[in-house]
């Protein structure tokens, strides 16, 4: 028994931490290094990030593993690493006081056929590896993020739930606004996709990066209307823009958590937070709306995770 | 044969339908030129414009390109008979910035172009500003494209600018930038053509080669 479970099952809405790799960046992590490496290089600037984030008031967080696999980390020489870089990000986040810890878990940044030449079993034997690793670290649960192909994230979360069939998977996939609604580039359509993940044992299935937080909410109006299945959502900080300092994520915090507000009132949003650009000021002006508007659900909700 | 047929194959994105309307094409003595112009090429076109109108992803865009590919290299044998013909249109030196793993956009790029008949040298990712210039020297590139998916490469693009003027290389290559944090106001403000996507890259290219 899960506690994490109980937890999305009973509500209300799971506030999450924001993002990562870009409040690393803020923190003098060079261009040219993997967030990854700073788990063992620089962990206290690791640490300080998730202290940020669970003062802001984030209930649950997310190890740095989202670029931890074998094929990510090989590209920047760490692959003989993998075991400790995973272990110690689960246990940074750990000492960082969080409700929950969640384990990252991002693309290999390859592609199927004829897009390019990854290979589904190759791809699996990782995820399995990953997974087995921070299981073993002591996890609340996983979330496959930014998935780009639908066929990817399946195999990950069955690569998952085989390295740790109790542990909980969240897979949440990065969709772009296309005429005729919201399609990964692959063209995975966005409910279908989501109704398809759920059905393969995801515990809650959403979207997050590649779009701001006004296209989230209609995303997040279009799943909670054709489907049935709990939802998570972590949208980018607007578009980035230039600036005569450098490139920075205009969007206000209260303009964020403006557009999200209204999900919150949706019993089958299970989780929210946010994704590239949004730093700990986002979670707080979440968690003022959260806090608004608390009340109790004493009952769990249809469509919340059984 | 129908010049729609032609189109078609490349539409449908079938590499094996296309190389096989080519050849036949060739054999029966027709005019090269006019299978790509009025045939494939009209194919590729379509195929950019469903793309961008959200009709196609990115596995029909590649399947397409690659179906015109595979058409002129079907074509190449005829269309270098064909007199006072050089359909060469360019040669470009392709690559993703230092420090930037991102390789799909790029090869998107490199992909649409030499579907469109440039010669493309693709350097991969993660590509150090001397590779990018020694390509180019080796190459005689009349352009150099170099994608930077993460606005902290980016700045790698104005270095990159910088380090091919004051190379002085012969023909004086063209530095083209894409990907998605740039911006044409960046492109002018480092003295480089900017390519919003794979299909504006291409005619991007197009004009900045007299």
């Amino acid at each position: 028994m899960s506690g994490f479970l109980e937890r999305l099952r009973l509500g209300p809405c799971l506030l999450l931490d924001g993002g990562f790799g870009s409040m690393l960046i803020a923190r003098g992590l060079p261009a040219r290094d993997p967030p990854d490496r700073w788990t063992v290089d620089r962990p206290e600037e690791v640490l300080a990030v998730h202290r940020a984030y669970v003062e802001a008031g984030s209930e649950a967080i997310h190890a740095n593993t989202f670029g931890a696999n074998a094929a990510r980390l090989s590209r920047h020489g760490l692959a003989d690493r993998i075991a400790e870089i995973n272990r110690t990000a689960v246990r940074l986040a750990r000492s960082a006081g969080a409700s929950y810890v969640v384990a990252d878990v991002g693309p290999t940044g390859e592609h199927l056929p004829p897009v390019g030449r990854g290979d589904p079993r190759e791809w699996r034997r990782q995820f399995l590896e990953q997974g087995r690793i921070l299981a073993e670290s002591g996890i609340d649960a996983f979330h496959v993020e930014t998935m780009t192909d639908v066929r990817e994230a399946l195999l990950a979360l069955e690569a998952l739930r085989e390295a740790a069939p109790a542990t909980p998977v969240l897979v949440s996939l990065a969709f772009e606004r296309k005429k005729r609604g919201f399609f990964t580039i692959m063209g995975d359509p966005a409910a279908p996709s989501l109704v398809r993940l759920h059905e393969a044992g995801a515990a809650a299935v959403g979207a997050n990066c590649g779009i701001t937080s006004r296209d989230m909410r209609d995303l997040a109006t279009e799943a909670l209307a054709s489907t049935g299945v709990p939802l998570v959502f972590q949208p980018n900080a607007g578009s980035p823009e230039r600036t005569a300092d450098g490139i920075r994520y205009a969007q206000d915090p209260e303009a964020f958590a403006d557009d999200l507000a209204p999900l919150l009132l949706e019993p089958r949003v299970v989780g929210l937070g946010g994704c590239c650009g949004t730093d700990p000021r986002f979670i707080a002006a979440l968690r003022a709306r959260m806090s608004a508007r608390q009340r109790g659900r004493p009952e769990p909700a249809p469509g919340r995770p059984a | 044969m129908e010049h729609a047929e032609l189109a078609r194959s490349v539409i449908e994105g079938n590499a094996e339908e296309a190389r096989r309307l080519a050849r036949a094409w060739a054999e029966s003595g027709g005019d090269p030129l006019e299978a790509v112009e009025r045939g494939f090429a009209e194919g590729i076109r379509r195929v950019g414009e469903l793309w961008e109108e959200g009709e196609y992803f990115l596995p029909e865009l590649i399947q397409g390109a690659e179906a015109m590919k595979a058409a002129l290299a079907a074509l190449r044998p005829s269309l270098e008979r064909s007199r006072g013909v050089e359909r060469r249109k360019g040669c470009v030196v392709i690559g993703t910035v230092e420090g930037d793993l991102h390789d799909i956009g790029k090869s998107l790029v490199a992909t649409m172009l030499s579907a469109h008949g440039f010669e493309v040298h693709d350097l991969g990712s993660d590509v150090p500003i001397a590779r990018f210039v020694e390509e180019a020297r080796v190459r005689g590139a009349d352009i150099v494209a170099a994608s930077a998916l993460l606005t902290t490469t980016m700045v790698f693009q104005r270095d990159l600018a910088d380090a091919v003027r004051s190379a002085r290389l012969p023909g004086s290559p063209r530095l083209m930038v894409g990907g998605a944090p740039t911006t044409p106001e960046w492109a002018a403000e480092i003295g480089a053509i900017h390519a919003e996507n794979a299909l504006r890259a291409v005619a991007a290219a197009e004009a900045a080669i007299p």
